[in-house]
């Protein structure tokens, strides 16, 4: 559902008024008081390529986004191609604007103040809010308005953005998780270091081979994962689950989560199970710690994300390997969320030129060279199926072979209602109140996976109705 | 232990009996006084008072969602605070308080007291605990991450050669608070050490050899002639590793971020939380544990100055 | 309120004290062999992590990543320091650290300066009362006053500048407190020889005052520098860009918003500890002095 633990651990960091529930009130009344309406060319449709074409002078774009260290110089380096190619006609200036809470915290703030840039992106998680605020013109209304081919882009991706029937923005990064294994270790306990288990069952029957204990000193780890959020999100979807009601809030605003339910408490339980027998190692919520756990060869499996794989392969003195995430049982469905961030053009408050030339640079981005620079710098996902086309990503492949499985598992996803991922207004809150339930029911003494993990779906209703009223409002 | 609010109570050049001619000079000196007390006074209004008060006012009223104060609702923030979860947050505190100050205090205090002794190198071995008090908060608890991490950690790799059976330092709910307790008395000792051993510098050398030479050596010299002497700068450490402990911050934000399981989160850090965690700006709730903490410390502070006054000795 | 007077620690240790020789007997050797090895003990545990940050921040990322973790490094390298770089920004966090330090610093010095002054040697109505209240000021905790500040100077758009950073620590009654005792040493026929001479007040603080009083304001300087340059919580509020970051909430990025890489870390750790520690070693003396008489806070 999101892209890398480098957005997790930065959200996790610190949230100033990171309210993703927040101002949605706030804002929706700011919008509906009409900061902008169709009056100032800012009704929520494309304008045509003939807008840009009669524009004398250089239109600038301000781009709002959360790109940090190597993922924001890759950025920047893009930028700088376009500007080069459009001199004198576009000019696109990038605003880095804090971790992806933070963007959308500012962004809620522009939108009060009717100063939005024209270009933002924003994290998968913050879709519905972007829905509900009604600022960003939808992106199908740009595919019609050119004949713009979207098949191109990763059908899992636009399912996760197609909302209502209508694809809602453009998405730019994204990553899926995967199970490392280390294959030295897999040798040596026997095992077919090409064969990397596929159902939880198969994790711990492998685990069981890979734990060496030496009396109480343990000499290797079957496992050893963090226990992130996301992780059960894929899960759940894998088991052709939703993640929250109505549809995973695709019918209409999602009411409460369910991860209180089925898939969801057999994983936990599971992964207490794993933790009790001393088949895995409790590294706790962070990913950073489980790579560590990893990387020393502590751990002979991990779970993390495709973007991972770089800082994997620096430190790992062994042979790595990769695989699918594992399913929760044999025969579940398979696929796995991918959402990453998107962009979003803004409409009220904005000149058509302006809309336009946002456009044209989000074409840009979404080319297939664009998106093979893109993989090869920062390891996320080519949001172009062209993009693996192109020389730097092939370079890449080849460079990581590991790379493929990632994209195999993505290719195999059958976009449903489970895979499209859940949209929640205040999902970012709902992971994470998802992860403390779960460190809960694994640590505490004679805790139960259910009921802490009920009891943490329940202290999200509050906060889902609370959201939920503001929109009606 | 010096009470300083003697103030200037008889400063020169201050005094009804003043002559009449330098009432303009005196009054001149006067407001020239306040224009030199201004910058402080500004700087105190703005940033200290005013935001202590609406802390106050904050913590009785509501919030919206955007944090904003909406109406008011009297004691009611503080009411909430009446649960198990706040009684949790208050003994998560209190054990991080006492657990940081009784080993650290008592260690700095073995330090120094060793090094009284008449050793070789007592210089070196000074500096060398002192070290310590280079490390920031923020210093400190990254180097100890890498320590702890549950797989591959230096700790339990050390425990490893040794044939120990490995430590979840900051998974498990019994160790955690245990864990950051660890990483603040380290980098609390050099600390200790420094103030004790300069207390120990300005004791009088022929009061320890006058004690010496009745026959007063090893511990017996430490305990009894020693440490009453240095009764102020125990005091004097006890109640700043207290206050400190009080707002002990970013080693539980560094290392556990209050977790596992609320278990590591103190009264300083859920106040953190209630204001910018996700989802909360609880602003109110928020500004109403403020008033407790500051409460809090005021409360320590007078009652150790009440209770331990009266039994340092003052050299 | 109310402090320690260490004094200045004139010869601290063992140095001016009389030593008689005479001979030891068993009894106290053994003892001193105790001391030692308790000494000794204890050292290492304390000398540990520092000890790893230095070594882990020249050894490589694979070397660091061995289990049983490397306690003696088998290679060198520099890439930690140069990783880190890119990571963090570290020399714009660096000088950001220096800038935020420095101005708090100086502020602090000149209205201390001012304030004691006035305290001391200028006619003030309730003399008492006033500096009673500015000590009081001391005891409120800025953990107990951050949200009004957080609200209040973001609110004027100051978040993420060095105005934000700064302000809340312009000035502060621990400098005026120390300075005071200080200037209320000055010998009274100085001054009022040099009023008579015709120096205004801002004259003479500045050519006779300070001067005479370095001891004290070095110890105002180094321990004001030491506490705002390890200051956590309030740059961690008032700032997110990485470009407006200080060193300290660096470090946590370090660890948190990175793949793992101890190298990183502790690389980050030790750069930014030395300034620190170099003030450890050699200027005990004085932080001694300030951070004693910073009792009340």
């Amino acid at each position: 559902m999101t892209t890398n633990p480098i957005d997790r651990a930065s959200r996790n960091r610190r949230r100033r008024t990171a309210l993703l529930a927040g101002a949605v009130g706030l804002t929706l009344t700011a919008s509906a008081c009409g900061g902008g309406g169709a009056g100032d060319g800012g009704d929520l449709t494309a304008p045509g390529a003939d807008v840009l074409k009669d524009h004398d002078g250089v239109v600038e774009v301000e781009f709002w986004h959360s790109m940090e260290t190597t993922n924001g110089k890759v950025l920047e380096a893009l930028i700088d191609e376009f500007n080069k190619e459009n001199e004198g006609k576009i000019k696109v200036n990038p605003s880095f604007q804090g971790i992806y809470d933070d963007t959308l915290a500012k962004y809620r703030g522009a939108v009060q103040k009717g100063d939005t840039p024209e270009l933002v992106q924003i994290y998968d998680i913050g879709t519905r809010f972007m829905i509900d605020a009604k600022q960003a013109i939808p992106a199908q209304s740009f595919v019609d308005k050119d004949k713009y081919d979207d098949s191109k882009l990763e059908e899992g991706l636009r399912n996760y953005y197609t909302v209502d029937g209508e694809l809602q923005a453009f998405p730019f990064n994204s990553s899926t998780p995967l199970l490392y294994i280390n294959k030295d270790a897999f040798k040596k306990a026997g095992l077919d270091p090409e064969k990397p288990p596929k159902t939880l069952e198969e994790v711990r029957e492998y685990s069981e081979k890979l734990t060496e204990k030496d009396g109480s000193k343990v000499e290797q780890y079957g496992l050893g994962a963090a226990m992130y959020g996301w992780f059960i999100e894929q899960f759940k979807a894998r088991a052709g689950e939703s993640y929250c009601n109505k549809g995973n809030g695709r019918e209409g605003l999602a009411t409460e989560v369910t991860y209180d339910e089925g898939t969801a408490v057999e994983v936990v339980d599971w992964w207490k199970g794993m933790l009790d027998d001393g088949y895995a190692v409790n590294v706790g919520r962070k990913t950073e710690d489980s790579q560590a756990a990893f990387n020393s060869g502590r751990a002979a499996m991990t779970l993390d994300s495709t973007s991972a794989l770089g800082a994997i392969l620096d430190q790992a003195d062994f042979e790595v390997g990769t695989g699918y995430f594992p399913l929760a049982n044999d025969g579940d469905p398979g696929g796995s969320i991918i959402g990453g961030a998107s962009l979003w053009i803004n409409g009220p408050g904005h000149e058509q030129v302006e809309q336009r030339a946002s456009w044209e640079f989000v074409k840009f981005l979404l080319s297939p060279e664009a998106q093979s620079k893109w993989h090869a710098g920062t390891g996320y996902l080519s949001v172009n199926t062209d993009g693996y086309e192109q020389p730097e990503a092939k370079e890449q492949t080849e460079k990581f072979p590991q790379s493929t499985t990632a994209l195999d598992q993505l290719r195999e996803t059958k976009p449903n209602e489970a895979t499209a991922g859940c949209l929640l207004g205040v999902m970012s809150e709902g992971r994470m109140a998802n992860e403390e339930g779960w460190e809960r029911a694994v640590t505490a003494d004679g805790a139960d996976p259910q009921e802490e993990l009920t009891k943490s779906a329940k202290k999200m209703q509050g906060s889902i109705a609370k959201y939920n009223e503001s929109i009606d409002n | 232990m010096t009470s300083s609010v003697d103030a200037g109570r008889s400063a020169p050049g201050e005094g009804p009996q003043r002559a009449a001619g330098n009432r303009r000079k005196w009054t001149g000196e006067h407001t020239l006084a306040w224009a030199f007390l201004a910058p402080s006074v500004l700087v105190f209004a703005v940033f200290l008072i005013y935001p202590l008060l609406y802390t106050v006012y904050l913590s009785m009223h509501g919030n919206d969602i955007v944090g904003n104060p909406s109406t008011f609702v009297g004691l009611d923030q503080f009411a909430e605070m009446m649960t198990p979860e706040f009684a949790k947050i208050f003994a998560n505190t209190l054990l991080f308080t006492v657990g940081t100050v009784a080993p650290g205090v008592a260690g700095a205090l073995l330090i120094v007291l060793l090094l009284e002794a008449r050793i070789r190198g007592r210089r070196v071995f000074r500096t060398g605990f002192a070290l310590p008090f280079a490390f920031s908060v923020a210093s400190a608890s990254v180097v100890f991450s890498v320590f702890y991490n549950p797989a591959s950690g230096v700790l339990n790799g050390i425990l490893y050669r040794f044939d120990l059976p490995p430590v979840e330092w900051l998974t498990s709910q019994d160790l955690a608070m245990w864990s950051i307790i660890l990483t603040t008395v380290w980098m609390n000792l050099g600390y200790g050490v420094l103030v004790l051993s300069a207390g120990l510098g300005a004791i009088q050398p022929d009061i320890i050899e006058a004690a010496r030479i009745d026959g007063a050596t090893g511990h017996r010299l430490s305990w009894h002639i020693l440490v009453p002497l240095l009764g102020p700068q125990l005091f004097f450490l006890i109640v700043l590793s207290t206050i400190n402990a009080l707002q002990g911050f970013g080693q539980i934000h560094i290392l556990t971020k209050g977790g596992p399981a609320d278990e590591t989160t103190t009264l300083v850090y859920s106040i953190y939380q209630e204001a910018f965690a996700t989802g909360s700006a609880n602003f109110g709730g928020a500004s109403a544990q403020a008033l407790v903490l500051f409460l809090i410390v005021l409360v320590c502070t007078a009652v150790q100055f009440g209770v331990i006054e009266r039994k340092v000795h003052y050299s | 309120m109310s402090t320690v007077e260490t004094g200045e620690p004139k010869a601290t240790g063992g140095a001016a004290r009389p030593r008689r020789r005479r001979r030891r007997t068993p009894a106290e050797t053994a003892g001193l062999v105790c001391v030692y090895a308790l000494l000794a003990v204890l050292i290492v545990p304390v000398l540990f992590p520092l000890y790893y940050a230095a070594v882990g921040t020249f050894m490589s990322v694979r070397e660091l990543a061995t289990f049983p973790p490397k306690l003696i490094p088998g290679g060198f390298t520099f890439d930690n320091l140069v990783n880190v770089n890119g990571a963090i920004n570290l020399d714009r966090l660096y000088l950001n650290s220096v800038i935020m330090a420095g101005v708090i610093t100086v502020s602090q010095l000149a209205t201390s300066v001012l304030a004691a002054y006035a305290f001391v040697f200028l006619p003030l109505r309730r003399r008492g009362v006033v500096f009673a209240l500015f000590l009081s000021t001391l005891m409120i905790p800025h953990e107990a006053t951050f949200i009004p500040n957080y609200l209040m100077i973001s609110g004027w758009g100051l978040d993420n500048t060095y105005p934000g950073l700064v302000m809340p620590f312009l000035a502060a009654a621990f400098g005026t407190f120390l300075l005071r005792q200080s200037f209320k040493q000055f010998p009274r026929e100085l001054r009022d020889a040099a009023m008579m001479d015709g120096m205004g007040h801002l004259r003479f603080i500045t050519r006779i005052l300070v001067p005479l009083s370095k001891p004290t304001l070095m110890a105002v300087s180094l321990y004001v520098f030491l506490t705002t340059w390890n200051m956590y919580f309030w740059p961690l509020i008032i700032t997110d860009h990485p470009d407006m970051r200080t060193l300290q909430i660096g470090l946590n990025s370090l660890k948190s918003a990175e793949f793992a890489n101890p190298g990183l870390i502790l690389a980050g750790a030790f750069v930014s500890v030395i300034p620190t520690l170099l003030l450890v070693i050699f200027g005990q003396r004085f932080i001694v002095r300030g951070l004693t008489a910073g009792a009340v806070k």
